[in-house]
């Protein structure tokens, strides 16, 4: 208990220097602006980034890094608020009460509520980060290739079933063709070449940063691009710094979102847009005046931004102490460590337990600056909500080949982003989720070689992938998960369960 | 967010649905094809459930399920005209904005970009995006000069900074 308030409070010391403030400010703001332009996400930002941070020392790039994601999903609410468009899709809960509010002359303080409340959320995952994430790492370390296998698996599965917007299925469809992806290239257990068709550059597989680059950058493009309407920016012309009063009138939904943002944030690949209509769903059902819900609920968007801003922070905790990344985003900061030379995974609390609280403090530091400027520059963040797409998206894509390249300096990246662009775009069109798709290209490998690895330790026998008590409640979760997604169980399941509660 | 769904696009979309599903169904069964075929590695005297086709093999008998069920499911619904309003959708100004950016993002990437100089190609991108969506795929055209200037200005400040910051400040090699 000591020892994690000394290595934090050294955590903090690290950064309170000019040059992580520099980091601090430049990319909280970086951050802002891309959750603000509508058609920039978190995860294109993260990805984009991630070339710029290429010559930084480690803890200042992951700083960077750290400070973008948080800024970008702070700064959607914002376009939903004055445009009714989520400026990333961890932000569309917030739009049903947030424009209503600004049509009502009330964006200031819609502004400033969800600028509190996102910084109430964070600060409650960031709570949760410093005491799940030691013990956690500390459980991993007993976890084997049976256990990896089955949480590769519940990744997949449960942000399939989580993030399929239209049914579980696509989103399954999404999950299997990420993890066949990860299997092109060279297998680490007999490093035999697989699916290369002769082609010399698949055998070091499909590196993550160009797939997501072009899944969550250039497909991104795409789908802005597409829209011909420009919409009409809502007038601010109320205060945006909200009373304690009218913050804490919420603090029962603000501490509910909080703790279920946290929740989804501790599962691996369901992310933002997951914690921000859940735990709306979830203050609608509990409040006094839910009819006010969609038409300008001061609660509504209090808890719809609490709940995504407590999944940033929470989604550190698989992504720091399993190698699983929380989010979209998360997968990208994953492979950004790896760059980087940090190992996320139980052994960085043996090997540097300094870095999980230095994420702590990064997160600190960033959501200070969030609040900062979230409440200070309101004028300065509507002007750039008239830049024009047209003018912007140009550039974004230069950036996006730059991106691609920069890392292994290979035109074969840039290939690979194009083709995830496209087939990204038209998999989005059709109501397919990116998330399952990228984590299983993040996973693809440890479900892989755990399964093989676990079954040549056996001899072949896969009784212990269902016996060791872990690796059996993994299993049962899985497929409860997987029946639950059949639409007529669960349409009985709902129905008992009704029956029971009457 | 486009939360408005009419009984059309449902019906629409249950044909595109269809269509993608039997492309995954195809690859599906390629991927059981290819999985079942992989080398074995005998020779090597390795365990048969450690195989590098294992995890393939069942991931294509997934993907070949999944896909299989979606295809019956959206064949099951009925949508009378779906498959004209499937095709007149790629023929739409949103269909041709989207072509458009794809046509100008493939000639930059793998015609300009290493013709070029780097910066000099960016700035062609940038300048010819620029005015394209400004002057011609738009519903409200811009006067051309006004748009050109504008995009010489943006193509020329785009294409030097990204040089100049990734390659000079950042020292990372561009294409």
């Amino acid at each position: 208990m000591f020892d994690g308030l000394l290595l934090l409070g050294q955590g903090i010391g690290h950064f309170l220097n000019p040059q992580s403030l520099f980091n601090v400010v430049w990319a909280t703001l970086l951050g802002l602006v891309i959750g603000i332009l509508p058609g920039l996400t978190a995860t294109m930002g993260v990805a984009l980034l991630v070339t710029l941070t290429y010559k930084m020392a480690p803890d200042q790039a992951i700083l960077t890094l750290m400070c973008v994601y948080l800024g970008a999903i702070y700064g959607g609410s914002r376009t939903a608020i004055l445009l009714n468009i989520p400026g990333t899709p961890a932000n569309a809960a917030a739009a049903l009460d947030g424009h209503p509010l600004a049509l009502q002359g009330k964006a200031g303080l819609a502004m400033g509520l969800a600028t509190t409340s996102s910084t109430l959320g964070t600060l409650v995952g960031i709570f949760f980060l410093a005491i799940i994430a030691p013990l956690l790492s500390e459980a991993a370390l007993k976890f084997g290739s049976y256990e990896y296998f089955w949480l590769a698996l519940f990744g997949v599965v449960i942000s399939g079933q989580m993030s399929g917007s239209d049914t579980p299925l696509k989103g399954y469809i999404a999950g299997i063709l990420g993890l066949l992806i990860a299997m092109i290239g060279m297998e680490t257990l007999h490093a035999h070449q697989r699916f290369t068709f002769g082609i010399q550059a698949l055998g070091g597989g499909i590196d993550l940063i160009p797939a997501m680059v072009g899944a969550f950058g250039f497909a991104e493009i795409l789908s802005a691009m597409k829209r011909r309407a420009v919409a009409q920016i809502a007038a601010v012309n109320d205060r945006v710094v909200p009373t304690l009063g009218e913050v804490f009138r919420y603090w029962r939904t603000i501490i509910r979102s909080g703790l279920i943002g946290t929740f989804v944030g501790i599962i691996p690949g369901v992310g933002e847009d997951v914690g921000s209509w859940t735990s709306y769903a979830a203050a609608k059902r509990a409040s006094k005046h839910p009819e006010e819900f969609g038409k300008g609920s001061q609660e509504g968007l209090i808890a719809a931004e609490t709940g995504d801003n407590a999944v940033v922070s929470a989604a550190m905790i698989p992504t720091l102490t399993l190698a699983l990344p929380g989010s979209a985003a998360a997968a990208v900061l994953i492979a950004a460590m790896y760059i980087h030379d940090i190992r996320p995974g139980p052994m960085l609390m043996v090997e540097n337990p300094a870095f999980l609280y230095q994420v702590v403090a990064m997160l600190l530091l960033a959501t200070l600056a969030n609040f900062i400027f979230g409440l200070s520059l309101t004028k300065l963040f509507i002007k750039v909500l008239m830049v024009p797409r047209e003018r912007l998206m140009a550039v974004i894509y230069v950036l996006c080949v730059v991106g691609s390249f920069a890392i292994t300096q290979r035109m074969f990246d840039v290939y690979v982003m194009l083709c995830f662009g496209i087939v990204g775009f038209v998999l989005r069109e059709m109501k397919y989720p990116m998330a399952p798709l990228v984590l299983g290209i993040i996973l693809g490998d440890l479900l892989d070689l755990n399964l093989r690895r676990g079954l040549q330790l056996t001899n072949g026998d896969p009784s212990p992938f269902f016996t060791r008590p872990i690796s059996a409640v993994l299993c049962l979760v899985i497929v409860i998960t997987i029946i639950m997604s059949v639409p007529a169980v669960s349409r009985r399941a709902g129905a008992v369960l009704k029956r029971q509660m009457s | 967010m486009d939360t408005t769904n009419t009984p059309g696009d449902e019906a629409i979309r249950s044909r595109a649905d269809l269509l993608t599903a039997l492309v995954l169904l195809a690859l599906g069964l390629a991927v059981i094809y290819l999985s079942w075929t992989m080398p074995r590695l005998e020779a090597r005297r390795i365990n048969p459930a450690t195989i590098p086709g294992l995890v393939p093999l069942v991931l294509g008998v997934l993907l070949t399920l999944c896909s299989a069920l979606l295809a019956v499911r959206s064949w099951r619904i009925k949508a009378p005209g779906a498959w004209q309003g499937l095709a007149a959708l790629l023929v739409t100004p949103e269909a041709r904005r989207v072509l458009a950016v794809m046509a100008l993002a493939l000639f930059y990437t793998l015609i300009l970009v290493g013709w070029l100089p780097f910066w000099a190609a960016s700035m062609l991108f940038i300048f010819s995006f620029i005015v394209l969506f400004e002057v011609v795929l738009t519903d409200a055209p811009m006067p051309l000069l006004q748009s050109a200037v504008w995009a010489l200005g943006i193509g020329v400040a785009g294409g030097t900074g990204i040089y100049l910051v990734f390659a000079r400040v950042f020292l990372v090699r561009l294409p």
